[in-house]
């Protein structure tokens, strides 16, 4: 009899499941906490969540969890901050701790899992399950060194974006004969004829208040993608391959090869660094364009000035930045939104599996302005050609590699790096000594 | 001699009135500029600067001339009256007649402005900044059924009230315990009081900064994190050193016979201070309250630390903060924000202006 009912009430666990995740056929078997979540098992729990993404970002995040909140009963209680850095790291010591916590870079997460504040995610998602759900490479990127050094599942990741996307204005673009570069050749011979017809082909800026520079930063990762291997990559990522070598260099002269010259960039070399990122591609959309190259991950399309309706597809379009050297195929770089958690309650463990599986995020896809790591996503889910376009992108790359500043150590990656190559960029520093510059504020444990 | 001094004071009066005022334009200018910004469009803020509101000289289009599609275009090319090279005419040649002849676009597809200069003034203003501030941005959000729907984002609204609730408690809180604690150290003879008064003046030199964590750990073990207790507690434990030493001074400095009558009178030290001490302070208390609330109004780190940024809960500089949205894409919204939130510290700095001069020249001169 009692068998009876726990089967009846498995039944209905499946059931409501299904209405859910109908599309998710081909995904591997539903992991025990969330199943009984979706049963309404846990109703009236809440878990707490907490991250850096705010504004629109945020109201989609809620959005898109309220049809799982109405079926579980779980309440997800999210809360942002603009100072999520620093506040992060004072609520954990103080023992203030949200159950689930949302990183922009994975390099804040390795110190919390350092420290032993994360938990173990392994120990309810296997390995079997997560490869299921993700491609390799974003295992790889969620997995760091626990406290006794031995690697943990530290996160999951729920969004990403693309960063290796060129945006043009199109319907300028077709008027002027300009044809999309598939190869690096194609791109230098595009970015002659544009200086011939008189223009500047790239609108470049990387002032962004304290954190200027950084924008020169994902330059560099992108070259050193496409001009080195990926271990040197992963090497110059964790501190292994130094600044001043000769394949760190090499990648900084390639940016430079188009970043120093005067009449491939509009302003000149010294307008990049008195040019607001934001700001920047503003350039490209004035009548006639001033510059017709803007190289920036998607979420820039929020900073293409307002003023009139400018459409994707038709006003403004992009293409993947082509590898230099074939050896090194189709690199994507790219950033992203890693979840973790600091309590293993069932319902946070509910939460936790419901991020792995892609169909969670279809609110979010169709409403725009995100991708999905997760193999069980279908192009059909995005509600644009722009993300559908990036999440292409995303699946023909050959090698996936995230934002390599954010993997370096803080004092690096959101210090030095940015400093010494604006100082680079606005002619304070020859190459040489910044890179130098930058390996020794290297932290040396 | 008298004289002599008088028309001294005079002239020196006339230069330091002079230098106020440029240091008035000084500080008033940006914010000028601010309000003025506030008015505009999110593209003529980001393109143009807050002065091209007013009237000045431009260049204005006058005649569009279509070169010949057989021209040669890697020479010399001559357009009314203006001679040139490519390159030279993009930057733009004066003509004879005073005109500029500037070639707009590429060297293939380009075509040549003819420009007088003209006045102008960009006048454009709306409120549209004001609209999104006060009523919450909007967002458009398709779900999973392809249902597409509007959102609004959260409003200035809710945050001003928050900050009030947070604000008027954490001011009349130290009021009241720092104007005790100045009567006691002032006119209450106990063991220790000196050493306990010099504690407390030195305890103006901790920065708040220190403590944060070990009072936001005694905070979450309570349970007060995230309430506004939490917030008027510190806001009332960081502001007392203040409150008592400015308080102290002033009630210090009172005439000695008017308490001892008092006493005589057989007033209690309560009633005293109720009676006599209270009305007399109104200056310094009303000084005080004008610091603490506009320190307090603007605080973003012991807020961001003690009361987070939950919507329901989350006070004005919070919100800022968020405004400018996830990437700063929106920054130009701070200008109306900033405003709004300006509105209640100015309201209070007027209302209690006149009690905060004298409260501030009070008791500097002990007769």
């Amino acid at each position: 009899m009692i068998y009876t009912v726990e089967r009846t009430i498995k039944h209905a666990a499946l059931l409501s499941a299904g209405l859910l995740f109908a599309t998710s056929a081909l995904a591997a078997d539903m992991p025990k906490e969330l199943a009984d979540a979706l049963a309404g098992k846990y109703k009236g729990t809440v878990v707490t969540a907490f991250g850096a993404f705010a504004d629109a970002d945020e109201v989609k995040f809620n959005e898109n969890v309220k049809a799982f909140e109405e079926q579980t009963g779980i309440d997800i209680q999210y809360e942002s901050s603009k100072q999520f850095e620093a506040t992060i790291a004072t609520r954990v010591d103080a023992g203030n701790t949200p159950d689930i916590v949302d990183f922009p870079q994975p390099g804040l997460m390795a110190n919390f899992a350092k420290a032993g504040k994360l938990v173990d995610l392994s120990t309810y998602l296997s390995p079997e399950y997560m490869q299921d759900q993700y491609a390799e490479s974003w295992i790889d990127m969620g997995t760091k060194p626990g406290k006794d050094g031995k690697p943990i599942l530290a996160g999951v990741w729920e969004r990403v974006n693309v960063k290796s996307l060129v945006w043009y204005p199109k319907k300028a673009f077709d008027a002027a004969g300009y044809k999309v570069p598939t190869t690096w050749d194609e791109l230098v011979a595009l970015q002659k004829q544009i200086v011939a017809d008189g223009d500047t082909p790239w609108c470049i800026g990387i002032e962004s208040g304290a954190a200027t520079g950084w924008a020169a930063t994902d330059w560099i990762e992108e070259m050193m993608l496409r001009t080195n291997s990926l271990e040197d990559y992963d090497r110059w990522t964790s501190g292994q391959l130094k600044f001043d070598s000769p394949q760190v260099k090499k990648a900084a002269e390639s940016v430079g090869s188009i970043w120093l010259d005067d009449k491939l960039v509009y302003g000149g070399t010294k307008a990049i660094v008195s040019t607001s990122f934001g700001d920047a591609p503003a350039g490209m959309f004035a009548d006639p364009p001033k510059c017709w190259l803007h190289k920036q991950g998607n979420f820039i399309t929020s900073f293409f000035p307002k003023d009139r309706e400018l459409k994707p597809g038709v006003d403004y379009d992009f293409f993947y930045l082509p590898g230099i050297d074939p050896a090194y195929g189709k690199p994507a770089l790219v950033g992203g939104d890693i979840w973790s958690a600091f309590s293993d309650k069932p319902e946070t463990r509910a939460v936790m599996e419901w991020f792995t599986r892609g169909d969670h995020l279809k609110t979010w896809l169709a409403s725009g302005g995100t991708v999905s790591p997760h193999k069980d996503v279908e192009l059909a889910w995005y509600g644009n050609d722009i993300d559908r376009g990036v999440a292409e992108i995303l699946a023909n790359a050959t090698s996936v590699r995230f934002d390599g500043s954010d993997l370096m150590p803080g004092e690096v990656g959101a210090g030095s790096f940015w400093k010494q190559m604006t100082a680079w960029v606005s002619g304070q520093t020859d190459l040489d000594t910044a890179l130098k510059n930058i390996d020794a504020s290297w932290p040396s444990n | 001699m008298t004289q002599n001094a008088t028309t001294r004071v005079g002239r020196g009066g006339i230069l330091s009135s002079a230098v106020l005022l440029l240091l008035c334009a000084f500080w008033l200018l940006p914010t000028f500029g601010v309000l003025v910004s506030s008015f505009r469009a999110a593209d003529d803020v980001r393109s143009t600067g807050w002065w091209s509101v007013f009237p000045h000289r431009e260049w204005r289009l006058a005649e569009t001339i279509n070169p010949a599609l057989d021209l040669d275009r890697s020479g010399v090319m001559e357009f009314a009256g203006a001679r040139g090279t490519f390159e030279e005419l993009r930057a733009g040649i004066m003509a004879p007649d005073g005109r500029r002849v500037i070639w707009v676009g590429n060297r293939r597809l380009g075509t040549v402005q003819v420009q007088e200069r003209g006045w102008t003034s960009s006048n454009a203003f709306t409120l549209d900044n004001y609209e999104s501030v006060l009523t919450g941005k909007q967002y458009e959000v398709t779900n999973a059924q392809g249902v597409k729907q509007t959102l609004r984002g959260d409003d200035l609204l809710a945050a001003f009230l928050n900050s009030l609730a947070v604000t008027l408690p954490a001011v009349l809180l130290p009021l009241v315990v720092g104007a005790l604690a100045a009567y006691g150290f002032a006119w209450v003879r106990f063991p220790g009081r000196g050493l306990v008064f010099t504690i407390v003046v030195g305890l103006l030199v901790v920065p708040l900064q220190i403590s944060l964590v070990p009072v936001l750990s005694d905070y979450v073990r309570l349970g007060l994190n995230g309430t506004y207790l939490a917030v008027w507690l510190a806001h009332a434990g960081f502001g007392l050193p203040l409150a008592i030493y400015l308080l102290y001074n002033y009630i210090a400095a009172l005439p000695r016979e008017l308490l001892e009558a008092a006493t005589v009178d057989g007033a209690s030290h309560l009633q005293i201070f109720r009676l006599i001490v209270l009305p007399i302070c109104g200056p310094i208390l009303a000084s005080y309250a004008i610091f603490q609330f506009i320190w307090v109004w603007n605080d973003y780190l012991v807020a961001l630390i003690f009361i987070g940024s939950q919507p329901k809960v989350q006070v004005l500089t919070m919100r800022l903060a968020e405004i400018v949205g996830s990437r700063g894409n929106d920054w130009h919204l701070l200008t109306a924000g900033a405003f709004i939130s300006m509105v209640l510290p100015l309201a209070v700095f007027f209302g209690l202006q006149r009690y905060f001069v004298r409260g501030l020249t009070a008791g500097s001169i002990k007769s």
